[in-house]
């Protein structure tokens, strides 16, 4: 409840003064101008070098979760594709005329309940699949290049695969089904892995910005030993003592962390143009599109960056508080 | 409102500053705190304002066991006690005028219930023309009058001054003595440090003396056991 009494008495209207520039600050209306000059003087606080630290430690985090966000977002929609797709494959080797089989395969398909569409592939189709491995030649032609049917099934009411594959085995000889479920299974786990190394990596930067920020709050603590003084002698107990350091790391994780946050969302925009200027050709493109899906974050990936802001700020502030309270006792 | 009983202080390993001292005083009084340089006359102060612990003997101020205060009731003991440094101690990023708010902007109160207050406060100590200077540009004398203000400001219960006339001249001297003395006439009691008998000599107040680290009680007003 302490704490929330905290938030509550904050000055809140004052902190976009604390945020700013002093430059900008004073332009501000005089409603959310600070009632006097700080108590603890800023520069005291945060340098321009911590600042620039927390705003890389923001980028890296932005960069790490932005990223992971992608990953995410690029595997959800791949699982959902092939989710919604089954795949029948025919071997050429074991028919003598496979445009016909074919043909009777997929009118079987068709008149499977939940069965949404079937599109059989041509040769052509089934030949390009195989070009990134082994090249645009013309000995594919040659070669006994399985055929493939895609088959979109109702996610709502899906057929029963068991079923169809058995129907399938008994009237055809040579065909199988691939219900994708080895691929689905694959890309979670890849996703899973994406996201607890970005977990880890964010749990690194939030090491590093505690440690930095603890490390400042010291620092600024001795360099303004001789003003805690002075507020002790005058009456202040430890909690006003604390507000007036745990201010200045607020507005310095709010500004380093909108900087941080702001420079990785221009990452992403120009994510694509990086690409292409490191020399990436339209096949890196391709992969990195295939990847990452657009390489465009979309509304909830900048969500995600403004709440890395929030909470850089908040470890900010909170470490710098317990940081503040630690200090004091040893002066008590 | 002021116990010591016994007390004794001695930095670290050192010789003690401050031997047996036992004194009593009650509230509303006034009493000078003398000795020459090096008697203990600030350590002794310090010590009634929770600035450092005795190594032996008790404390009590305002019928609190120093001893046993945590450092919450620490705080808001010393808003009810008004200090003025030997060496001032302003802070020199803020103005004069907020200097000498500081003690109530730590009280929490608002500046519009206080702003008058301080500024008529600043030009009764005769510094109504420097309320807007920062420290560094004041006087020896401007800032123990700032440091003056600073103190008195929250109309505190008890004022403790250490050498509070040593950078002024007679003239403002007796003025900053009126101002003690008016303040222990609205019910603070105040305790002032000094070595200067002219200053003293005009008040029929009682002193304790400071002497080798003994203290010796010169007034019936103050009960010594």
């Amino acid at each position: 409840m302490t704490f929330l009494n905290d938030i509550k008495d904050y000055p809140w209207t004052s902190l976009l003064a604390g945020i700013l520039p002093s430059r900008l600050a004073a332009r501000l209306p005089k409603r959310f101008q600070a009632p006097s000059s700080q108590i603890v003087p800023p520069a005291s606080v945060a340098g321009r070098a911590l600042t620039i630290v927390i705003a890389i430690m923001t980028f890296l985090a932005c960069l790490t979760a932005g990223g992971v966000y992608m990953v995410h977002q690029s595997a959800s929609a791949w699982v959902d594709d092939i989710a919604s797709e089954i795949t029948i494959e025919l071997n050429p080797l074991e028919t003598t005329d496979i445009e016909k089989k074919m043909t009777l395969v997929s009118l079987f398909l068709a008149k499977q309940p939940g069965v949404t569409r079937v599109k059989p592939m041509s040769a052509d189709d089934s030949a390009k699949l195989l070009e990134p491995w082994i090249g645009s030649t013309a000995a594919l032609s040659a070669l006994p290049v399985p055929r493939l049917i895609a088959v979109e099934i109702d996610r709502s009411d899906p057929p029963d695969i068991v079923a169809i594959k058995k129907a399938l085995g008994e009237n055809f000889e040579g065909v199988t089904l691939d219900d994708h479920r080895r691929w689905q299974s694959e890309i979670k786990l890849i996703t899973r892995s994406t996201a607890l190394g970005g977990i880890a990596i964010l749990a690194l930067v939030a090491a590093a910005t505690i440690a930095v920020i603890v490390s400042a709050t010291r620092s600024a603590m001795a360099t303004n030993r001789e003003i805690i003084e002075v507020l002790h002698f005058v009456g202040a107990n430890d909690k006003f003592i604390s507000s007036e350091f745990e201010r200045h790391f607020l507005g310095l994780g709010v500004r380093a962390g909108l900087v941080g946050a702001i420079a990785a969302a221009i990452t992403f925009l120009l994510l694509p143009l990086l690409v292409s200027l490191l020399g990436g050709g339209a096949v890196t493109e391709a992969e990195t599109r295939r990847l990452l899906g657009s390489g465009e974050l979309d509304m909830g990936g900048y969500f995600l960056l403004a709440l890395i802001v929030v909470v850089v700020a908040a470890l900010c502030m909170l470490t710098s508080r317990l940081g503040v309270f630690r200090v004091l006792k040893t002066y008590a | 409102m002021i116990r010591f009983d016994n007390v004794g202080l001695r930095y670290g390993s050192g010789p003690e500053i401050l031997r047996d001292v036992t004194f009593h005083v009650h509230p509303g009084s006034f009493h000078f705190l003398t000795g020459p340089s090096g008697a203990g006359k600030t350590s002794l102060l310090r010590l009634l304002f929770m600035s450092i612990r005795p190594s032996r003997g008790l404390i009590f101020v305002f019928g609190e066991n120093l001893a046993d205060l945590p450092p919450a009731g620490r705080a808001a003991l010393r808003r009810r006690i008004g200090i003025v440094f030997q060496d001032f101690r302003l802070l020199d990023h803020l103005t004069t005028w907020e200097n000498v708010a500081l003690p109530l902007r730590v009280m929490g109160k608002s500046e519009s219930d206080y702003a008058d207050d301080v500024t008529d406060l600043l030009h009764w100590v005769g510094l109504g023309n420097r309320i807007h200077a920062y420290p560094e540009t004041l006087s020896g004398g401007e800032k123990q009058r700032a440091a003056i203000a600073r103190a008195v400001i929250g109309r505190p219960e008890l004022l403790l001054a250490d050498e509070p006339t040593g950078n002024v001249d007679p003239a403002i001297g007796n003025r900053l003595l009126r101002l003690f003395v008016e303040l222990n006439r609205l019910g603070t009691s105040v305790i002032l440090a000094t070595h200067d008998y002219g200053l003293m000599e005009q008040l029929d107040a009682p002193r304790l003396m400071l002497q080798e680290g003994h203290l010796q009680v010169g007034s019936p007003q103050l009960t010594a056991r």
